[in-house]
């Protein structure tokens, strides 16, 4: 019983009144900010950060867990009432969530999205239990060759995968990596691009990135619909999913949870492509595919549980690897390191205390977001009537005190407001944030990984080559870059000469 | 707000909603976009090179910042090329003076918030957001600025003890 005894005892630690009752309080203050139209779940948890900072590690990883759960359950709300999808995840659930809504049958779609996102998490955690310490033990091995590809080809599948434009999200990218060498060389000391401000030296707090590109920017973007009318949210009904409603579902949430669990784990667009290939399954697998598109709780059921599975499995890459698999994960990441937890291979072996407790407050989190969300929808519908115009100025309110308490430092919140603004600029040329983030926490490893390997190849970048793992990651960097422009071409040529 | 899924049927309403531009602006738009990370990137570029590159098996401070400011240039540039419009650029209406007006106010927030405690400024920027860019009621104002103002000194000051700079002795 070697392996369960520390899984076990993380139980124990995790299931204390005081833990529990913080992560009750993340779940809820992840729905409550998550609700929020417009605000999806990185950019609730970036805004949520300081206030898990003041708190000890284990409730705090705990309390993260349930604002990492609420926040994903809060843009599932909006997506079914008001179909304005938190973030692209939900964005299937859109289809057949606001259908339902329309036909008075709000609370069923929201009440089978909680039960099959509780499931859907569940397993993925279940599978994570087996399968993290696994992939961990694999990467013991990897020096800072592997390393260097990794988070390449980490940053390269984010940005590809993304919803936007390739080239303009690989820009993101590297002005994500150019602001993560801001402050003093990690091998030398030597101050770069501080623009001889002292407050640089230390480099800039990812918790001021997130929360300015996110938090800020989005409520700035947010600020150009304020005067117009806010649509109102439909009646919701019972949230309790009836007899009918559950027997329709069970295949939907089984399927789900595979594709999710599955999907989860690639990096890139995990969850959002985990949604969109639920739908897809569900629409194949369905005796009446006609119905869905007109409120089939089967093309809510299936998304919503495949979302949650691999918004869950994407923990992989992230506590084995360390390399976040996406944009939220990228903001875990950063809350993991405030509370002084490195994610990485190491983790599992050398802290198994923290590795575990991280995975267990996933299973409290998915239980308390169960438990909440059916009783307490009723008040996160009220939170939506809401209007926009009392809603903003009270999260930015959050917000710039919050960034202020993490280092009592007035500086932070120019910094902030200054990247708020450019995350509007971006947001109205059409670049996407996602990428500049995660770039910008893997800066400093790939930086470093990919100087130290210089060193042990003696300056030869052919040394990459040498190394089996690390070849075999560049050769799929090589493949992801050189194949979607040469099939966008062949089929232009194909076409070309069908015409 | 966006909405990603566009009703069918309902004709969509003229304000709230981003204003697709014309072809000839939305380009002008993404060249500008694309030619301030250029900028950036060359700036970069030479402020890296100055601080010593040194060689690849034994890199200076300079290399790394270096080498991104590289990447940075060569796809800003390829952007610049590749101006047509794509369908994500939104035109930069009147609404947007909403923006910069907030954007001040937010920096105008972090100018005082030291110097004479967060009250004055925290109900002033609730005041401006509330009634000048919302248009709320003064009643729902004034509620809404002293009662939020209230909660975050009772949460920050009293409550969690955290050390905000305070006028009001308690």
């Amino acid at each position: 019983m070697d392996f369960f005894s520390p899984v076990i005892a993380g139980f124990g630690v995790v299931f204390q009144p005081e833990n529990l009752f913080y992560c009750l309080l993340g779940v809820t203050l992840g729905m409550l900010v998550g609700v929020l139209p417009g605000l999806g779940p990185a950019a609730t948890i970036a805004i949520l950060l300081p206030v898990t900072y003041n708190i000890e590690p284990t409730a705090a990883i705990i309390m993260l867990a349930g604002i990492f759960y609420g926040a994903q359950y809060g843009g599932t709300i909006t997506s079914v009432l008001l179909r304005l999808p938190g973030e692209a995840s939900s964005v299937v659930t859109a289809i057949d969530g606001h259908e339902m809504a329309r036909q008075g049958r709000a609370g069923s779609a929201l009440g089978i999205a909680a039960i099959g996102s509780f499931i859907g998490g569940t397993v993925a955690v279940i599978a994570l239990t087996f399968v993290a310490p696994l992939v961990a033990g694999f990467a013991l091995d990897f020096g800072p060759a592997e390393y260097t590809a990794l988070a390449l080809l980490g940053i390269l599948l984010v940005s590809t995968l993304g919803t936007g434009s390739t080239t303009k999200s690989i820009l993101m990218a590297t002005v994500g990596l150019l602001l993560a060498t801001i402050g003093q060389d990690p091998l030398a000391g030597t101050s770069r691009l501080t623009f001889g401000s002292d407050q640089l030296l230390d480099g800039i707090d990812f918790v001021i990135v997130a929360m300015g590109l996110f938090g800020v920017g989005e409520i700035l973007y947010s600020l150009e619909s304020l005067r117009g009318k806010s649509a109102p949210a439909p009646s919701v009904g019972s949230v309790y999913p009836s007899r009918q409603d559950l027997g329709e579902s069970k295949g939907a949430i089984t399927r789900g949870s595979l594709v999710g669990f599955i999907l989860g784990i690639l990096p890139g667009g995990g969850a959002t492509m985990s949604s969109m290939v639920a739908y897809a399954v569900e629409k194949k697998a369905a005796k009446h595919p006609e119905r869905f598109g007109k409120g089939a709780i089967q093309g809510v059921a299936g998304p919503e549980t495949a979302n949650n599975a691999a918004a869950t499995s994407s923990f992989i890459p992230l506590l084995t690897l360390g390399i976040p698999a996406n944009a939220t994960m990228a903001i875990m990441f950063g809350a993991l390191l405030l509370q002084g937890i490195t994610p990485g291979p190491l983790l599992v072996q050398e802290k198994p205390d923290l590795f575990w407790g991280v995975v267990n407050s996933m299973y409290v989190g998915n239980i308390l977001l169960l438990a909440m969300s059916l009783p307490l929808i009723g008040i996160f519908v009220k939170i939506l009537r809401i209007r926009a115009a009392i809603l903003a100025p009270l999260t930015i309110l959050i917000t710039m005190i919050g960034v202020y308490t993490v280092r009592m430092n007035v500086f932070d919140m120019f910094l902030m407001v200054g990247l708020g603004i450019v995350g509007y600029l971006m947001k109205k040329v059409g670049f996407e944030p996602g990428p500049l983030v995660l770039a910008f926490v893997l800066g400093s490893l790939l930086e470093s990984s990919f100087r130290r390997s210089m060193r042990l190849f003696d300056g030869q970048l052919t040394g990459f080559f040498g190394q089996p793992i690390a070849a075999t990651l560049l050769v799929a960097i090589l493949l992801i870059i050189v194949v979607p422009p040469l099939s966008r071409s062949l089929r232009k040529q194909r076409r070309k000469v069908a015409a | 707000m966006t909405s990603v899924v566009p009703e069918e049927g309902v004709p969509e309403e003229e304000d709230g909603l981003p204003v697709p531009p014309t072809p000839a602006y939305a380009r002008r738009q993404n060249i500008v976009a694309a030619l301030i990370p250029l900028a950036i990137g060359v700036i970069t570029g030479i402020m890296s090179w100055s601080l010593g590159v040194g060689t690849l098996s034994n890199p200076g401070p300079g290399l790394w910042p270096l080498a991104v400011s590289v990447a940075m240039v060569v796809t800003a540039a390829v952007l610049v090329l590749r101006s047509g419009p794509t369908g994500e650029e939104e035109t930069f209406t009147r609404e947007a003076l909403i923006v910069v007006v907030a954007a001040v106010s937010l920096v105008g927030y972090a100018l005082l918030f030291e110097r004479i405690g967060f009250e004055i400024p925290t109900v002033a920027l609730l005041v401006l957001w509330l009634k000048g860019l919302g248009r709320e009621g003064w009643r729902m104002t004034v509620i809404i600025s002293l009662g939020t103002t209230a909660v975050l000194y009772l949460l920050f000051v009293t409550g969690l003890g955290v050390s905000l700079p305070h006028i009001l002795p308690f």
